[in-house]
C-alpha cells in the first residue's frame, strides 16, 4: 500500500517524520482555529488586553524595580506620609495608604493576579478532569459518590463557600487560592464527565478497546483529549472569574495584609480615603486613584478573558465551526 | 410521573446532600479552630472552662459531638451568635428580610431590564443598540461588584447628593417620623412604612435601596440579557415564526407572544441559577452599604471567628439555595412541556 512512500533516510528524520505527519492534522486544526479567531473582533480585543497585562506581569521587575534590599516584590513600597495626587512628586498614578505607591501596585499586582487565575484554574481543572473523567467512565459505585460530593460541594454559592473555607485558614494570599480550588472543581467535574459519558460512546472508542488497549489508556488517549472542549471554554472565562472572586474575598479581609500588590486588596485600602479630602501641597483633593485604579485592573482582566473565551468558544464549537 | 410524587421525591433527596454540606461546614469550624472559645472568656476560671467544655460535649469524639450538634439543629438549637448577641436562629430572623428585601428587588430589576435589553439586542441583531447592550452585559459579569458599589457611592452620594448610603433608612428621619412605633407587617421596610401610611420613611425607605440594589442586580442583568438575547436569536430562526410572520400578524405581535414566549424557557432556569450569585454578591454589598442583612452579619461573624454564626448562615443559605433550583425545575416542567419530570 505504501508503495511509493520513499524511505525516510537519517535517524533524526526517521524520529521526527512519523510524529510530523500524525501531527499534521492537528496543526491544520490549530492553523484554522486561528484563522476563526482573527475573524471575531473582540476576540482580538480580548487577546490584547490578555496579552498587554502578560506583559506588564513579565516585565515588572523592569517596569517598576523593587527597591534595594526588599525581599518580598509583592510588598508595596511606601513613605508612610499622606497619599499624594497622580503625578506627585513622581508617583505616576499616586500614592495610597501608608502611602503606598499605587503605580507599582497595578504592575505587580498583574503578577498577583496571573498568578492565582492560572494556579486555581489549573488544579481545579485537572482535579475535575480527573474525577469526572473516572466517574463519567467507569460509571457505577464510583460515579455516584463522586457526583454526590459535587452536589454538596454545588448547593453551596461559590463565594459563600469559599469564605467558610477561607475562614478556617489564616489570612493569605495562598488561602483565597485553595479556598478557590476547592469552589472550582466541581463543575469541571460534572462538565468532564457529561462530555465523557457521550464520548465513550463512539465507535472509535469501541474500536480502541477492541485492539485491546487497557482501560485507562482508552480513557486518556481517546475519550479525555476528545471530552476537553466544554472544559477548555469554561476554564478561559474562569481565568477571569477567579480573580474577580479572589478580589472579592481578598477586599472582605481575607487575603494577604495591607499594602500588597493584590488589586482587590488595594481597592479596601484604599476605600477609607474614598469618601473624604487629603490635603497635598496645600491643596484639597478627593482621593479618587487609591480605588479607581486597581478596581479598573481588575475590571479589564476579567473582561480580557471574557472576550477570549467568548471567541474560544465559538471556535471550539463544531455546530458553529464550518 | 406526577408533580407532587417529584416534588417529594427531589425533597427526599435534598435530605442527603444537606447532610453532606452540614458535615463538611462542621468539619471545617472543627479544623476552624476551638469551638469552646466563643463561651470562655478572661475571667474565668479551670472549673468553669472544664464545665463548658462537658456542657458542649467537647471532650467528647467528634462523630459524638457532630451528633450533638446535628440534634441541636433539628431541635432548633443554632448556638449563640457573639457578633449579634443572640441566638443564632434569632439573628438569621433579623437579617433575613432585610436581605430577602434586597436580593428580591435586585432580582426583580434584573429581570425586568435584562428580559427587555435582551429582546431588543436580538431583535435589533448587529444594529447599534445591539453592540450596546452586549458591550454592556460584558462589562456587567466582569466588574468587581464591591469596586462597582464604591463607584456609585462616589457619583451619587459623595458628588452629587442624590442618594443616601448606609442602612435601610436616614436615622434622624427615621426617630422624627416614629419609626420605632411602625408595625411591621413584611419586614420589607418601604412596604412595611406604605402600610402604615408614613409617606416620608416610605420615600426614604426607597431611596436607601436604589444604590445597593443596582450594585447586586447589575452581574444579574448581564447574564439575563445574554441568555435571553441567544435565546431570542435561536426562537426567531424558528419555522412557527415564519408561519406567524406569513400569517399576516404584525412584528410586535410575533414578538411578544410568539417568540419572546418560548425564548423565556432558558432564562428562567438562568434567573434562578443566577439566585445563588446575588446570595454571595449579597454578602459584599451589604458589608459595603451597611445593609443589616444575613451578608454583614457573616462576613463580621468570619473576621471575629464566630463559628456558630458561620455554620449558620453557610446551612441557610445552603437550604435556601437547593430549593430555590427545585422551584426553578419545577417552573421549568411547567413553561416547557416537552420537558417530562423524573
Amino acid at each position: 500500500m505504501n508503495g511509493e512512500e520513499k524511505p525516510v533516510r537519517g535517524w533524526g528524520k526517521r524520529f521526527f517524520e512519523p510524529i510530523k505527519k500524525s501531527m499534521a492534522p492537528r496543526i491544520r486544526e490549530l492553523r484554522f482555529s486561528f484563522f476563526l479567531m482573527r475573524k471575531s473582533l473582540l476576540a482580538i480585543v480580548g487577546l490584547a488586553i490578555v496579552l498587554v497585562i502578560l506583559i506588564l506581569a513579565v516585565f515588572a521587575p523592569v517596569l517598576a524595580p523593587v527597591p534595594e534590599g526588599q525581599r518580598d516584590p509583592l510588598y508595596m513600597p511606601r513613605d508612610f506620609q499622606s497619599p499624594k495626587p497622580p503625578g506627585a512628586e513622581g508617583f505616576i498614578l499616586g500614592t495610597g495608604h501608608l502611602g503606598v505607591d499605587i503605580y507599582y501596585g497595578i504592575i505587580w499586582g498583574s503578577r498577583t493576579s496571573i498568578y492565582i487565575a492560572v494556579f486555581v484554574v489549573l488544579v481545579a481543572s485537572i482535579l475535575g478532569i480527573v474525577l469526572g473523567a473516572i466517574a463519567g467512565y467507569y460509571g457505577g459505585a464510583v460515579d455516584e459518590l463522586l457526583m454526590r460530593i459535587t452536589d454538596i460541594f454545588l448547593s453551596i454559592p461559590g463565594l459563600v463557600l469559599a469564605m467558610a473555607v477561607a475562614a478556617v485558614l489564616s489570612r493569605s494570599l495562598e488561602n483565597i487560592m485553595l479556598a478557590l480550588i476547592v469552589v472550582w472543581w466541581p463543575p469541571y467535574a460534572r462538565i468532564v464527565r457529561g462530555q465523557v459519558l457521550s464520548i465513550k460512546e463512539n465507535t472509535y472508542v469501541e474500536a480502541a478497546r477492541a485492539v485491546g488497549s487497557k482501560k485507562s489508556r482508552v480513557l486518556f488517549r481517546h475519550v479525555v483529549p476528545n471530552s476537553l472542549a466544554p472544559m477548555l471554554v469554561s476554564a478561559t472565562m474562569d481565568l477571569g472569574v477567579v480573580v474577580l472572586v479572589a478580589a472579592g474575598l481578598s477586599y472582605i479581609g481575607f487575603g494577604p495584609p495591607t499594602g500588597t500588590a493584590e488589586w482587590g486588596k488595594m481597592v479596601s485600602d484604599g476605600q477609607q480615603y474614598f469618601l473624604s479630602t487629603v490635603i497635598y501641597d496645600g491643596v484639597e483633593y478627593n482621593p479618587w486613584w487609591m480605588v479607581t485604579f486597581p478596581g479598573l485592573m481588575i475590571f479589564m482582566f476579567v473582561m480580557g478573558f471574557n472576550l477570549l473565551g467568548d471567541g474560544l468558544r465559538d471556535i471550539l464549537d463544531p455546530r458553529l465551526r464550518r | 410521573m406526577k408533580m407532587g410524587a417529584y416534588i417529594v421525591r427531589r425533597l427526599l433527596l435534598l435530605i442527603p446532600v444537606l447532610l453532606g454540606v452540614s458535615i463538611f461546614i462542621f468539619t471545617l469550624t472543627r479544623v476552624g479552630g476551638d469551638p469552646a472559645a466563643a463561651y470562655i472568656s478572661e475571667r474565668m476560671n479551670e472549673q468553669q472552662i472544664a464545665a463548658i467544655y462537658e456542657r458542649f460535649h467537647l471532650n467528647d469524639p467528634i462523630y459524638v459531638q457532630y451528633w450533638y450538634w446535628l440534634s441541636g439543629i433539628l431541635q432548633g438549637d443554632w448556638g449563640y451568635s457573639r457578633v449579634a448577641r443572640a441566638p443564632v436562629t434569632t439573628a438569621i430572623q433579623t437579617y433575613f428580610t432585610a436581605t430577602f428585601e434586597l436580593t428580591l428587588i435586585s432580582i426583580f430589576i434584573a429581570v425586568v431590564v435584562g428580559i427587555g435589553l435582551g429582546t431588543v439586542s436580538a431583535v435589533r441583531k448587529d444594529k447599534p443598540v445591539d453592540h450596546a447592550t452586549r458591550i454592556m452585559a460584558l462589562s456587567g459579569v466582569s466588574l468587581p461588584i464591591f469596586w462597582l458599589a464604591l463607584m456609585l457611592q462616589y457619583v451619587f452620594y459623595f458628588q452629587l447628593r442624590w442618594l443616601p448610603v448606609g442602612q435601610r433608612y436616614s436615622t434622624e428621619l427615621y426617630l422624627a417620623q416614629g419609626g420605632p412605633m411602625l408595625h411591621h407587617y413584611t419586614g420589607f421596610y418601604f412596604l412595611d412604612c406604605l402600610l402604615n401610611g408614613n409617606f416620608p420613611l416610605f420615600g426614604d425607605a426607597l431611596l436607601h435601596l436604589v444604590l445597593p440594589s443596582i450594585t447586586l442586580s447589575f452581574g444579574t442583568i448581564a447574564i439575563i440579557t445574554r441568555i435571553m438575547r441567544s435565546s431570542m436569536l435561536e426562537v426567531m430562526g424558528l419555522d412557527y415564526i415564519k408561519t406567524a410572520r406569513s400569517k399576516g400578524l404584525s412584528e410586535r405581535v410575533v414578538i411578544r407572544k410568539h417568540a419572546r414566549k418560548n425564548a423565556l424557557i432558558p432564562t428562567t432556569t438562568v434567573v434562578g441559577l443566577s439566585f445563588g450569585g446575588l446570595l454571595g454578591g449579597a454578602v459584599l454589598t451589604e458589608t459595603i452599604f451597611a445593609w443589616p442583612g444575613l451578608g454583614r452579619w457573616s462576613t463580621a461573624a468570619i473576621l471575629q471567628n464566630d463559628w456558630a454564626s458561620i455554620l449558620g448562615f453557610v446551612l441557610v443559605v445552603a437550604i435556601i439555595y437547593v430549593l430555590v433550583n427545585l422551584v426553578v425545575d419545577l417552573l421549568y416542567a411547567y413553561l416547557d412541556p416537552r420537558v417530562r419530570l423524573g
